[in-house]
């Protein structure tokens, strides 16, 4: 078979049972939030650092930099479980997802002891800085550009789309070291950008439902020292494909309309009509299934691998099934609606069209399985 | 897998990968039964795994069977494999010895009477001009209650056929008995039991739809990496590579769906009814884009594709369709008095 095909199955191992519980316990005494199964939705300071005060930052991260030493099956039924209830993640989720195993991977000792503790703390959120105004999918194009000083580099440009800017404490940003030559992929680099220096920016972007997450961030000679770039200068492209498997390959690709579903499900209860059942039970089938497939994932994560091609698989057949969740169920919904089916519903369909573009888009994504079809 | 259930696997994938090229089912599709291929998967014990040893079958597990079935769907095999399965595990949970084979379950319009005429018709009946024994299953008078059902085992001979051929192009046709039964040869069974022999039936058809999709994308691949168009391969155009990253979903989501089936112990009726619905829808949207991509080459009967696409098309309406599959799985997350479905979901084995 292909490469890139294989989801061994994978078991969750038993300690998660207790786990699992101890993560509903503490969410059922969380009262101060609207739940929306969308990670990008919601984003409370207050609720990350609740959670870090339970350890469940930072969880797969070595105990000498202040993580748990767990298993990324024991970080991943943490995060379905914040994802079902709807939790308001938006504020940590970067940081814990990519970020920190990002400075695993590249950082210096310094950078690790000064920036994972804080994280696993709950003190310090991470942003990712990638898109820019002419640059979307074709991210080797980039213009912001930093140029060498003394002890560091001076930093010009601008990004955009950043998802959290305006609440969080840095941004993984990827800059042009180097003009752009033959080789596309040379000459570019990781900085950690503190979204509060003076020299920076943060300009809100409402989107099309209103809300304001996402960001234009303004770089106007901001001094980023030394020790503020990630791993190498110049290797950046290796370092931000490296992030990908994490990124791609979690339950937030496929959980994001889930408040609809489960709503849906609960006014099904009293309904014994056929046909809104058979759809019910149409989208537990694929749910499950791809539930199944991203614990593979986790599990190939933990065993060091990189499943590049399997994380694609999953957020593409994942978004696909999250736009797909409010548009079949709008058309069943039950005469006895709730006022909750109704709303996520709403929020769910104003969402969507984010689901197959942040992250990478569909076209994208099925590009990178075509290559791993060997059909590129 | 296990080691010995890989071991399975190859075996079977290199019996049928050399017995079983396109050219034979294409003759049995034309009427003549591939009786050789039989003899040689009968030969390597590859017929009547977990049939226990005792009851004439060749023992191992029904996951062996499966994993057998598998291999057989990627050839598109033209042989009642997944009926013999079904029927031989009937008997053998009965303990009774095997008949003569091939064998088939058959759920149609039969009466048994009082003094043991049995009688009446099923107007579907896969491979049934092949089959050597038929095991009916007699309807009882009351659908809705759950009495005891019986089950008839027939000899070829005390039956008449009318052939027809169903979309897979394999023999689909008429049986119709009227005959004088012998009490030893009449088990009486509950309907849940019944049900369970027939969700069998369901777990053969996801493997057997899952085997056929990893083939057929592997088809057409090739096929893209191979002809060109414009001075280029097919492969080249993105049109063609999102369509077929679409088809590598479906056929990764219907592996991992297979996979879950044959890696427990025993098979539980909520995995096989979503491997059987997942899988099933994954085969209509892959088998549209299988034939899409191959053009009109594709469409010939000469092309092996149709051999897999008739088969899935076939399949997934078989035991069950997804609707049918659908509906069961929310009966089951819908009925818990619980009623929570992330709760439920969790629970699952993964
Ligand atoms: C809610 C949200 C949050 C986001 N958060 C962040 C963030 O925190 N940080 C960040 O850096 N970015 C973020 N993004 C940006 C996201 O990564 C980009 O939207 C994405 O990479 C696509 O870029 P683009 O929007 O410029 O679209 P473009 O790249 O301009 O694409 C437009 C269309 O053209 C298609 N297309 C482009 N190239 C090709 C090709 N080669 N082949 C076929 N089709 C192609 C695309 O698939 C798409 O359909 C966010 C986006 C959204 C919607």
């Amino acid at each position: 078979m292909f490469q890139g095909m294989n989801f061994s199955p994978a078991s969750l191992p038993p300690a998660v049972a207790r786990l699992r519980e101890e993560v509903r316990a503490f969410l059922a005494e969380e009262t101060d939030w609207q739940p929306n199964s969308d990670f990008n939705a919601g984003a409370s300071p207050a609720f990350s650092k609740r959670l870090a005060q339970r350890g469940w930052i930072g969880m797969t991260w070595p105990t000498h930099y202040g993580g748990g030493g767990k298993s990324f099956l024991e970080r991943y039924v943490v995060t379905e479980e914040l994802l079902a209830a709807g939790a308001p993640v938006g504020c940590h989720w970067i940081a814990d997802r990519q970020s920190g195993p990002l400075l695993l991977k590249f950082g210096t000792e310094e950078q690790r002891h000064r920036f994972l503790p804080a994280i696993v703390a709950g003190d310090c959120f991470f942003s990712i800085g990638m898109s820019e105004p002419d640059t979307g999918s074709d991210l080797a194009s980039i213009r912001t550009r930093a140029v060498k000083v003394d002890g560091g580099w001076c930093l010009n440009g601008s990004k955009i789309w950043t998802s959290g800017a305006h609440l969080n404490h840095y941004m993984v940003t990827l800059v042009r070291t180097a003009a752009a030559s033959e080789n596309r992929h040379a000459g570019l680099s990781q900085f950690i950008v503190p979204t509060r220096d003076p020299g920076v920016t943060v300009r809100g972007i409402d989107n099309l439902a209103g809300e304001s997450d996402f960001n234009q961030v303004f770089f106007d000679d901001v001094f980023i020292a030394d020790d503020l770039v990630v791993g190498e200068p110049g290797n950046g492209w290796a370092q931000v494909m490296s992030e990908l498997a994490y990124e791609r390959s979690g339950p937030e690709r496929f959980l994001s309309a889930f408040r609809v579903l489960a709503e849906f499900v609960r006014c099904l209860q009293s309904s014994s009509d056929k046909q809104q059942r058979t759809l019910a039970g149409r989208l537990i089938t694929h749910l499950v299934t791809l539930r199944r497939m991203s614990i593979s994932v986790a599990n190939m994560l933990e065993n060091g691998e990189m499943p590049d091609t399997q994380a694609a698989l999953i957020k593409d057949l994942g978004n696909t099934y999250e736009r797909m969740v409010p548009e079949l169920i709008r058309l069943q919904i039950p005469e006895q609606r709730s006022q909750a089916l109704a709303s996520a519903l709403q929020e769910c369909i104003l969402h969507a069209p984010s689901f197959t573009l942040r992250g990478g888009t569909r076209e994208i994504l099925r590009g990178i399985i075509a290559r791993g079809l060997g059909l590129r | 897998m296990h080691e010995d259930q890989m071991l399975v696997a190859d075996t079977a994938n290199r019996i049928f990968s050399e017995e079983c090229p396109p050219e034979v089912v294409e003759q049995a599709e034309n009427g003549i039964y591939a009786e050789e291929l039989w003899e040689t998967l009968n030969a390597n014990g590859l017929l009547l795994a977990g049939v226990d040893e005792a009851n004439g079958g060749c023992g191992g597990s029904i996951i062996d069977a499966l994993i057998i079935l598998r291999e057989a769907a990627r050839k598109a095999a033209p042989l009642p494999l997944a009926e013999t399965f079904v029927a031989g595990q009937a008997l053998n949970q009965l303990q009774q010895p095997m008949p003569a084979l091939p064998i088939t379950l058959v759920r149609g319009n039969f009466e048994l009477s009082k003094s043991g005429l049995l009688k009446g018709d099923c107007s579907r009946v896969p491979f049934g001009r092949n089959c050597q024994s038929f095991l009916i299953a007699v309807n009882d008078a009351n659908e809705q209650h759950k009495q005891p059902i019986s089950l008839c085992l027939v000899d070829a001979d005390q039956a008449s056929i009318e052939q027809g051929k169903n979309i897979s192009g394999e023999p689909c046709d008429r049986l119709l008995i009227k005959t004088e039964m012998t009490a030893s040869r009449i088990f009486t069974v509950d309907r849940q039991w019944l049900n369970y022999v027939e969700l069998l039936g369901a777990a053969s058809r996801a493997v057997m739809m899952a085997g056929a999709l990893e083939e057929m994308l592997q088809m057409t691949v090739n096929y893209a990496l191979e002809r060109r168009q414009f001075g280029k391969a097919i492969a080249k155009f993105q049109a063609i590579q999102q369509q077929l990253a679409v088809f590598a979903g479906e056929v990764a989501a219907s592996k991992r769906a297979a996979d879950t089936l044959l890696e427990s112990a025993e098979l539980n009726a909520l995995d096989v009814a979503i491997a059987k619905a997942r899988i099933g829808e994954a085969s209509g949207i892959s088998a549209e884009i299988a034939h899409q991509v191959h053009g009109a080459i594709g469409y010939t009967r000469e092309h092996r594709l149709n051999q897999l696409t008739r088969r899935l098309w076939q399949w997934r309406d078989e035991f069950g369709n997804e609707n049918y599959w659908q509906h069961y799985v929310a009966e089951i997350f819908l009925n818990d008095a619980a009623g929570e479905l992330w709760q439920e979901i969790t629970e699952l084995k993964v």
